[in-house]
């Protein structure tokens, strides 16, 4: 096989235009997105204050905080740790069970399925929408100034903020249903009643465990956060050591907060697995 | 009864009956069971964070009327009839949330470039070691698994108070959640054209570069999105531990109960999430198409 | 065109029945009757409205024009309590079985008594002596008495269908509309569904009113054929009267296939438009 010699060149050129003069919005399309992004990062690595001497001395200063967290240590207050350990995951358990039962009837009036008329679906599904764009840190503060601080304000704060997230996906699971099932019901004279009851819960209700399961093992994770703020649990000791810089003890928190949360995400997955099979867990 | 089905003998149906209530009293037997240690898994947990049902039927009320309390203007006027009195601090308010809007953008955009930089050496298919690729994993398994908050905790400390620290936090956090979600886009690429460059001759780099880059840039752009998305909600809390933003007045207007301080900046936070969600959505169906959406 | 049968006699009329989609017609201006008693078939290619037709009568579909009497009573004013019962007197059967597959089998079938108990009963699974016992009786009639208390979703698809057609009986239905009931199922199976829906008609009496996408099992059972193209009826009768050249038309090129036969002697010039259709596209 030979090069191609200058005129056959000339002749492609000719012959596949688009290949050799490409037009220059789709040429320049990219590298503008590039420039800017980058453009827009910078301005923003200005405008927050970003300074290589501050990230230097920060780097320096985290550098020295790992040295000083090594190695793991609780000091005195294991027992104190465990017992806050046992209340964080015991506000994610009740906070997404709380959850998950003021959800499901909420879900069924923001399920097209099951509501046709608009008019009540919509600002149902306004609602969650809006509980769900609420933190939950936000409603731990929230429920602080309501109950007082402590652990009963992390789970309102929790059950609160995942009534939003429950009820958006338990209604998209009612929507995902075999309707053919249901139809099946209907068909040999079943009422609207039964349509739920016989066609409808027997195939989310598989769904809907395995999507709480899923909740209170990533609650775990939002149920360690909401301590900082003072509602209780393994957070409150965090954010207490962390202020009074006793690195060994943080290290230590944060270890034990991690092998908790590994601890349920593996019974949480051989929950789900046993509920509903492989294929529906993702 | 029914004059289409031949009932049959009494004897051959008692035997049937007999074999269904055996299978059914099993099963039902068994989800009892489940029910039940799952109730006193509750009632364990409920003594344990000394939760009171009575406390919260009394206190309801206490929620009921703090709502009612932050749509009050200090004047007992409802909030809407005077949106001037309410919003009164809107331009320091929007600075604020244009800071934590811009922090998150930064924090998600080095969480995944490093993302990026990462994700080839800990997808299995594609990592040049299997040392490399457990230290890789592990190492972004800690970032994902520490929430953002705390790193912000431990930042502000490192880095002084202000925003610097919050993005820092943003961008850990997220290089170790995209690092993942990276490698597993990367797992799921076909990996019939690698063999095809490799059979050219190219390296490693270009392997990446051109036979499995372009199967997963989309699938990248997407999470990024995502994450940019879930980041500017955790970027309006990080104020919380003096990490710049939003959050920063909001604590301030909770802790010291400015009622109605509370609401509007609530609003401007909820309106701001909602544009957010609906752009990027919004891109991500334009630039991806509805697979881009998973 | 043959309507059988006087109009006070037959025991479903259809009365310029149409359904639409939209600016659609699914099914348009259909009339017929059908004594009691019948295997009638419905052919057609797919899209000619067979399956809206079942499903019409069944009262799943909306009707937007004509009326469906059942023994002199309009079906299609009925409402409430009354559209329950006879939806469950005309038993749908179908394509992808349509049972809930994640109860067993037994509730499956007890799914047939719902609209004659008492809705506290049916919602609460307290199922009648009786109804429990017929529910049986149909399952052991197609033999699979034995698998009661399985789920429904690990039986095959020939199970899965006889559970369907059992769920059918114990709604002591008058008619029964099969809609595709073979479709989805494999040669064996698709054997014993049909030579179960034909036991039912004759030793029930029960009326059977069956979709068919394969003319060779509508003519081995059917003893009338209705032909549907386009939403309208464009055949009715025996399946011997349904010639060569009106199973063409029914299923424009495909009949050879259909046919399962290359049709000898079909005119020269019927065969030569068809030719030249199919090379000018």
């Amino acid at each position: 096989m030979s090069r191609p010699t200058a005129p056959d060149r000339a002749q492609y050129r000719m012959r596949y235009r688009d290949v050799f003069d490409r037009p220059a919005s789709s040429r320049l399309a990219m590298p503008a997105m590039v420039m800017l992004a980058t453009s827009i990062l910078v301005f923003g690595l200005v405008d927050l204050d970003f300074s290589p001497a501050r990230l230097w001395s920060g780097v320096h200063q985290l550098g020295w905080i790992s040295l000083m967290m090594l190695p793991p240590d609780p000091g005195s207050s294991l027992p104190l740790y465990l017992k806050a350990l046992g209340e964080t995951l015991s506000i994610a358990l009740l906070g997404t069970t709380l959850a998950a039962v003021l959800a499901f009837p909420v879900s069924l009036l923001a399920a097209r399925n099951i509501v046709r008329s608009g008019v009540v679906r919509f600002p149902v599904r306004r609602f969650l929408d809006s509980i769900r764009g609420v933190d939950t840190l936000i409603w731990a503060l929230v429920w602080i100034n309501v109950v007082g601080l402590g652990p009963f304000a992390g789970v309102l704060a929790i059950a609160v903020s995942d009534f939003g997230a429950l009820g958006k996906l338990f209604s998209e699971a009612i929507e995902a249903v075999d309707q053919k099932q249901v139809e099946g019901i209907r068909a040999s004279g079943g009422n609207a009643l039964h349509e739920i009851r016989f066609g409808l819960i027997p195939q989310v209700l598989p769904v809907i465990a395995g999507q709480v399961l899923y909740f209170i093992e990533s609650n775990t994770r939002s149920a360690t956060i909401i301590g900082i703020v003072g509602a209780g649990g393994i957070g409150l000791q965090l954010a207490e050591q962390i202020r009074v810089l006793e690195w060994q003890k943080v290290s230590f928190l944060i270890l034990m907060i991690l092998v908790a949360v590994a601890a349920i995400d593996w019974i949480s997955s051989k929950l789900r697995f046993a509920i509903i099979g492989r294929r529906a867990v993702a | 009864m029914a004059s289409t089905v031949s009932i049959l003998p009494q004897v051959q149906l008692a035997a049937l009956n007999e074999t269904y209530r055996k299978a059914v009293v099993q099963r039902r037997l068994r989800s009892a069971l489940a029910a039940a240690v799952f109730l006193a898994v509750l009632v364990v947990a409920a003594v344990g964070a000394e939760v009171n049902l009575r406390t919260l039927f009394t206190y309801f009320g206490n929620f009921v009327s703090y709502f009612d309390r932050i749509l009050k203007l200090d004047s007992g006027a409802r909030v809407w009839t005077d949106f001037g009195d309410w919003f009164w601090g809107w331009d320091k308010w929007l600075r604020m949330l244009g800071e934590t809007i811009l922090a998150s953008y930064v924090g998600t955009l080095i969480g995944a470039v490093a993302a990026f930089a990462l994700n080839f050496l800990a997808a299995e298919n594609t990592s040049p070691a299997p040392w490399l690729r457990f230290v890789v994993r592990r190492l972004l398994e800690f970032a994902r698994s520490v929430p953002s908050i705390v790193f912000a905790l431990v930042f502000v400390i490192a880095f002084g108070l202000g925003p610097m620290a919050g993005v820092l936090a943003i961008a850990i956090h997220s290089t170790g959640a995209l690092g993942k979600l990276f490698s597993e886009v990367v797992e799921n690429a076909d990996m019939r054209p690698v063999e095809g460059v490799q059979s050219t001759g190219a390296g490693w780099l270009s392997c990446m570069r051109f036979a499995v880059l372009p199967q997963v840039i989309a699938g990248y752009a997407s999470y990024t999105l995502l994450r940019f998305e879930i980041n500017v909600r955790e970027a309006s809390v990080l104020g919380f531990v003096g990490a710049g933003g939003i959050g920063q007045e909001l604590v301030v207007a909770i802790r010291k109960f400015y009622y109605s301080d509370v609401s509007a900046i609530l609003v401007m936070i909820v309106v701001t999430v909602f544009c957010i969600d609906i752009s990027t959505g919004w891109l991500r169906s334009r630039l991806f198409g509805r697979e881009g959406r998973a | 065109m043959v309507v059988a049968g006087c109009l006070e006699h037959a025991m479903l009329v259809a009365e310029g029945l149409t359904c639409r989609f939209g600016a659609k017609a699914a099914i348009d201006d259909v009339s017929f009757s059908v004594a009691g008693g019948g295997f009638v078939g419905v052919i057609g290619r797919s899209g000619a409205g067979k399956s809206t037709l079942l499903r019409a009568i069944n009262r799943l579909a909306p009707t937007s024009g004509g009326r469906i009497l059942h023994k002199g009573t309009d079906v299609t004013a009925l409402r409430g309590r009354e559209l329950r019962r006879w939806r469950a007197r005309s038993a749908m059967i179908f394509q992808q079985f349509n049972l809930i597959g994640r109860l067993d089998v037994l509730t499956n079938v007890l799914m047939g008594r719902l609209s004659e108990i008492p809705a506290w009963r049916s919602l609460a699974q307290l199922w009648p002596e009786d109804d429990i016992a017929a529910a049986l009786s149909a399952l052991e009639q197609f033999d699979i008495a034995q698998l009661a208390a399985q789920r429904a979703d690990q039986l095959s698809g020939g199970q899965q269908q006889r559970v369907a057609i059992a769920r059918a009986l114990v709604q002591e239905p008058e008619i029964i509309l099969a809609d595709e009931p073979i479709a989805s199922l494999d040669p064996r199976n698709t054997k014993v569904v049909m030579d179960a829906l034909l036991r039912i008609n004759k030793h029930f009496g029960i009326t059977v009113l069956c979709n068919l996408h394969s003319l060779d099992l509508a003519r081995s059972y059917c003893d009338r054929l209705i032909g549907m193209a386009a939403g309208r009826v464009v055949f009715d009768g025996a399946p011997a009267a349904l010639t060569d050249h009106v199973a063409r038309e029914l299923y424009d090129l495909e009949a050879d296939d259909v046919m399962g036969v290359v049709p000898a002697g079909t005119p020269g010039a019927a065969a030569i438009p068809a030719l030249g259709n199919a090379a000018a596209a």
